[in-house]
């Protein structure tokens, strides 16, 4: 695997986690003003307080996903380093074999040095490759939760549109607890992307 | 290993990577400093514990902001990580000893990007605030520095304030009663070897006790151990004053 291709992931790890901390705060802050506002209008909103008691559990939820991805996160980096720190020892003897070689001389021992780094290399690939695949399954726990998101933030549009009588700017409400959630979606989406390029490279498709 | 802030103010923040998890390896502290979404890494650390060190710093700063790493002095627990940052990012200024330039290419890396620090120190700007190369020669290595932020009163002190701490230990010497010495009394057993050993010279010690009681400090931060804060800072100075040093010679000589 290519430094450049792992520093892109890294990259847009880190990205991912800020995009998703601050979209979640303010999904989270969304949701408590949607419930203060039907709160102050009392029956009258009843049936969005339900879309906001729903939107604000949805919110819990997918900060908890969150946590679960970012937990995950950093043994993959660390699981590259390693490899990256494991290949410049075998790089180190290939180096030493092929000096030899030029000068006529022979060592078996390098080569079998050379072996053995390939072989923890190898086990140390599939490990990462694990990492990998949990890591991808926090991102589709992530991914569901935007979908029930996405579908409160429906029922809620409609919601706002039958209440439209008591003056209370739900539209307005609902609109912001959409585009909150759309922050979450595309970022996770456009990660997503780059971790199975990732496992695409790793030789390994879904 | 573990990333936790040491100071924050708007864009301007300090972190510590510490109690790392291979114990093979003298634990090492790892010093992030961030100005203006540009960082520099501190004493990078040894070639074995990379990976924990670069996960860690990915949990506070934007990899890509790394402009530089500073090499306080050319132990392996400081800089033999360096082919690996390089292989990460080619881009990193390593501002290192002069001294010690040539030796520390032997870590690898014959590509890398190095900028002297001439004996007497130097200052040095990064995301538009000020760091000071503060020499430190002969504590414990011939040329070693430390470096001092007037603006966060955070002062990186190498390997002077090291202790040698079980695993798990906290990033501070116990903060929550700082008026009282016992926390500090406690800690510092913990750094007497440390310090008579690997420390070589008592003049060495006087001189650069003298220069860095005129600096406004905070936090003065060990590359092993915990971070002195408040109080503890003059009561760690007064002690290290207080301490004799070079015990290996006066071992011999006994």
């Amino acid at each position: 695997m290519e430094i450049q291709r792992i520093m892109t992931l890294v990259e847009a790890s880190y990205q991912t986690r800020h995009i998703i901390e601050g979209a979640l705060r303010d999904i989270d802050r969304r949701a408590l003003n949607a419930m203060v506002l039907v709160k102050r209008h009392g029956n009258a909103l009843a049936g969005y307080g339900v879309v906001a008691r729903a939107f604000r559990e949805g919110a819990a939820d997918l900060k908890e996903a969150a946590s679960h991805m970012q937990e995950s996160m950093a043994p993959l980096i660390q699981a590259h380093m390693r490899i990256l720190q494991h290949r410049s020892y075998a790089e180190l003897f290939r180096r030493m074999r092929t000096e030899m070689a030029g000068k006529g001389l022979l060592c078996p021992t390098l080569g079998c040095t050379e072996e053995i780094w390939a072989q923890t290399i190898a086990a140390e690939e599939s490990e990462a490759l694990n990492t990998l695949y949990i890591l991808i399954r926090a991102v589709n726990r992530i991914q569901e939760g935007i979908a029930e998101q996405e579908y409160v933030v429906t029922n809620g549009r409609i919601e706002a549109a039958l209440s439209e009588d008591t003056g209370a700017p739900l539209t307005r409400v609902s609109r912001d607890m959409g585009n909150a959630v759309g922050i979450v979606r595309d970022a996770i989406r456009s990660y997503r992307n780059q971790l199975e390029e990732l496992l695409h490279e790793s030789g390994t498709g879904f | 290993m573990k990333a936790a802030p040491v100071f924050e103010q708007g864009d301007h923040r300090w972190w510590i990577l510490h109690d790392q998890d291979e114990h093979r390896v003298i634990d090492s502290n790892v010093y992030v400093m961030e100005s203006n979404a540009q960082s520099i890494l501190l004493d990078p650390g040894g070639f074995e514990i990379f990976p924990q060190v670069f996960a860690a710093m990915v949990e506070v700063v934007q990899p890509s902001s790394l402009q530089a790493a500073f090499v306080s002095h050319q132990d392996p627990d400081i800089a033999s990580s360096l082919p690996l940052w390089n292989a990460c990012n080619g881009k990193i200024h390593w501002h290192i000893p002069k001294l010690w330039e040539g030796f520390i290419r032997h870590y690898g890396a014959l590509d890398a990007h190095f900028v002297s620090i001439p004996d007497e120190g130097r200052e040095f700007v990064i995301g538009g605030r000020k760091l000071e190369f503060i020499p430190a020669h002969y504590l414990h290595s011939s040329a070693n520095f430390h470096v001092y932020d007037p603006e966060a009163k955070v002062f990186f002190s190498g390997d002077v304030g090291a202790a040698l701490l079980p695993p798990g230990h906290s990033a501070w010497v116990d903060r929550r009663d700082t008026e009282s010495s016992k926390a500090f009394d406690e800690h510092i057993q913990h750094a007497k070897f440390f310090h008579q050993r690997w420390m070589p010279s008592n003049e060495a010690k006087k001189d650069w006790i003298t220069r860095v009681s005129q600096l406004d400090i905070d936090f003065l931060c060990p590359q092993h151990g915990a971070i002195y804060a408040g109080p503890n800072v003059q009561r760690f100075l007064n002690w290290f004053d207080a301490l004799p040093v070079g015990t290996a010679l006066s071992a011999k000589h006994a």
